[in-house]
């Protein structure tokens, strides 16, 4: 380390510039720059803009017209409470079942391998691929799952249709694709438990839930953590089950935050206000990625 | 991997344990199968109000979306956009990734909060600068504006990633090959560079997949000179009415790849899911 850091110094003087680590580093961070700073900055005066694209594109000044109209819209109001509940649902019923299942997979003897393997197929699928599938599925005249479900008397309308089994319907696709993310990385984390501390409380003559609760648990935690943040920071970032499958509907039940911006910006052609939802929707993820990275700092990852 | 905590369990145990995985495995790939099924299907078969398990296998829709539907176009988009972005990202990422994992400067907390916050953005918020930015520089329905669109996420991705690979390589190698007359260039190129490459094949694998499987940038930028398979997908339910068989075939295509890809590199795919924060297997 020190010889490396002595040869970055030797190299600056040499040539009187920069050593080779940032000849290598601010190129590409001033490409990132351009990639980041340049949307936000712009996104930031279009959200005190009201911004039309009819004959081209004009911006008119209008203060911060756009945010206070924002804070009083309860059909955004309500758009950012059922992106709540959709975020708590899918993510906490990730959460659960993919424990659930990393602890399952886990105990198996054999094929261990495969079933993981077959596991995880779903977390590479486009998920634009996995709402139309959801769609075929749940098709009322010709979707599988929509005659199983009316063969056995238990629902009988169309589901994606129909108000109060659409959102289901939808939560039920995103924990299908992305289940498995959780599975794979408490799976990681339950393979670095020590085993031998395992060995000795099966000695001592520990049940399975006393191991779990009293050695497992606290092992794994902060594999779980990490595992809730990376999928936390996805949930707002996808939105394309939805779009593909109800965009919203039937009567708004499936309207999340980020469909509601779509449908501003590019259907009522509102730029500007889109703008103020769409940072109301980045602070909410800085403050995720801000957790994410005291977590690994305090893991001693971050370096 | 290890067997052991079974050791002193029942075999009644295990009878559970496996009647439960078989139902966690028909919830994951009942879909996946009928997906594929269904892709094989004739017209007639797929129009039935009942499913329909048994049938002679038709090539026709994979056929009809090559001829008819001009898959080939849209497949050509797909590599292009998410193979070049791949390209640049990993290979800007294994640039500024060794930088970052070699150098020590003040603020360098804040630059990695900057990157990792970059990559999280909501892509409904990029996505509206970026429309009317685009359209100033004429970038909308162009490959390049798809590129440039997917390195918004796939750059500081790449950046992180590489970041906590070359992190975890101790220096003494490069050290001791610049004692042996290497510059530190070559250090870099010749010997750190070879010892990351599950890394870098890792890195690249999932940069391919996040944009192979973007709906929401190629949506709103794209038209019919840059049209990638997902929004082939998305309009061949609305356009013609809704045809399954199609619509399962162009899944197929869509997955397939990416599923391949993805558990060829399954030992080190935690590494980088979770962004470097849990180490693999």
């Amino acid at each position: 380390m020190a010889a490396a850091q002595t040869e970055g110094r030797a190299k600056k003087s040499g040539n009187g510039g920069l050593s080779l680590e940032m000849k290598m580093l601010l190129p590409v961070l001033l490409l990132l720059a351009v990639l980041s700073f340049f949307p936000l900055f712009y996104i930031i005066w279009m959200s005190l803009n009201t911004v039309s694209l009819i004959n081209g594109i004009s911006f008119d000044f209008a203060g911060l017209a756009n945010w206070t109209r924002m804070f009083t819209d309860e059909i955004v109001g309500a758009a950012w409470a059922r992106a709540a509940l959709y975020f708590v649902a899918t993510v906490g019923l990730e959460m659960i079942l993919g424990i659930a299942i990393a602890l399952l997979v886990h105990e198996l003897v054999w094929g261990k391998n495969l079933a993981l393997s077959l596991i995880l197929l779903p977390m590479f699928m486009a998920p634009v691929i996995v709402g139309l599938l959801g769609r075929f599925l749940t098709d009322s005249s010709y979707g599988l799952y929509a005659y199983v479900l009316r063969e056995l008397g238990i629902f009988e309308r169309d589901i994606l249709g129909t108000a109060s089994s659409a959102l289901p319907a939808v939560i039920l696709m995103d924990v299908w694709e992305w289940t498995p993310l959780i599975v794979l990385i408490v799976l990681a984390g339950l393979a670095s438990v020590n085993q031998y501390v395992i060995e000795a409380a099966k000695v001592d003559g520990a049940s399975y839930l006393e191991r779990l609760r009293y050695i497992v648990a606290p092992s794994i935690a902060g594999v779980v953590t990490v595992a809730l943040l990376v999928r936390s920071m996805d949930a707002i970032r996808y939105f394309d089950i939805i779009t593909v499958t109800t965009n919203g509907g039937p009567g708004n039940t499936t309207k999340i935050i980020p469909i509601r911006l779509y449908e501003t910006a590019f259907r009522f052609f509102d730029l500007g206000y889109a703008a103020a939802i769409g940072l109301g929707m980045l602070v909410f993820s800085i403050l995720v990625a801000n957790v994410f990275v005291r977590i690994l700092e305090s893991r001693g990852l971050a370096r | 991997m290890t067997t052991s905590s079974t050791s002193t369990r029942g075999t009644g145990t295990q009878v559970i344990l496996y009647a439960i995985l078989f139902l966690v495995l028909l919830w994951t790939l009942v879909p996946i199968l009928w997906m594929v099924l269904s892709s094989f299907k004739p017209g007639i078969a797929q129009l039935s109000s009942t499913p329909v398990f048994f049938f002679e296998p038709t090539m026709q829709h994979y056929v009809s979306l090559f001829t008819s539907a001009n898959l080939g176009a849209y497949f050509l988009h797909s590599v292009l956009a998410a193979g070049f972005s791949t390209v640049i990202a990993v290979s800007l990422g294994c640039l500024a990734g060794y930088a970052l994992a070699r150098s020590h400067f003040r603020g360098k907390r804040h630059v990695a909060f900057w990157i990792i916050s970059t990559r999280m953005a909501p892509i409904a918020a990029i996505v509206l600068p970026l429309f009317i930015l685009f359209r100033y520089t004429n970038l909308l329905d162009s490959i390049p504006g798809l590129i440039v669109a997917y390195l918004t996420f796939n750059l500081p991705f790449a950046i992180w990633i590489m970041n906590a690979f070359f992190t975890d390589l101790p220096p003494s190698l490069e050290e001791a090959a610049m004692v042996d007359g290497a510059t530190r260039f070559q250090a870099f190129y010749r010997v750190a560079l070879p010892l990351v490459t599950p890394g870098i094949v890792t890195t690249a694998i999932l940069c391919l997949v996040f944009s192979w499987n973007d709906y929401a940038f190629a949506a709103t930028f794209s038209g019919p000179n840059s049209q990638t398979l997902p929004i082939a997908a998305a309009q061949l339910n609305t356009q013609t009415g809704l045809n399954w068989g199609q619509l399962s075939a162009i899944g197929t295509i869509v997955v397939l790849p990416m599923v391949i890809v993805g558990l060829a590199v399954r030992r080190y795919l935690v590494r980088g899911l979770t962004l470097g924060a849990v180490t693999g297997e």
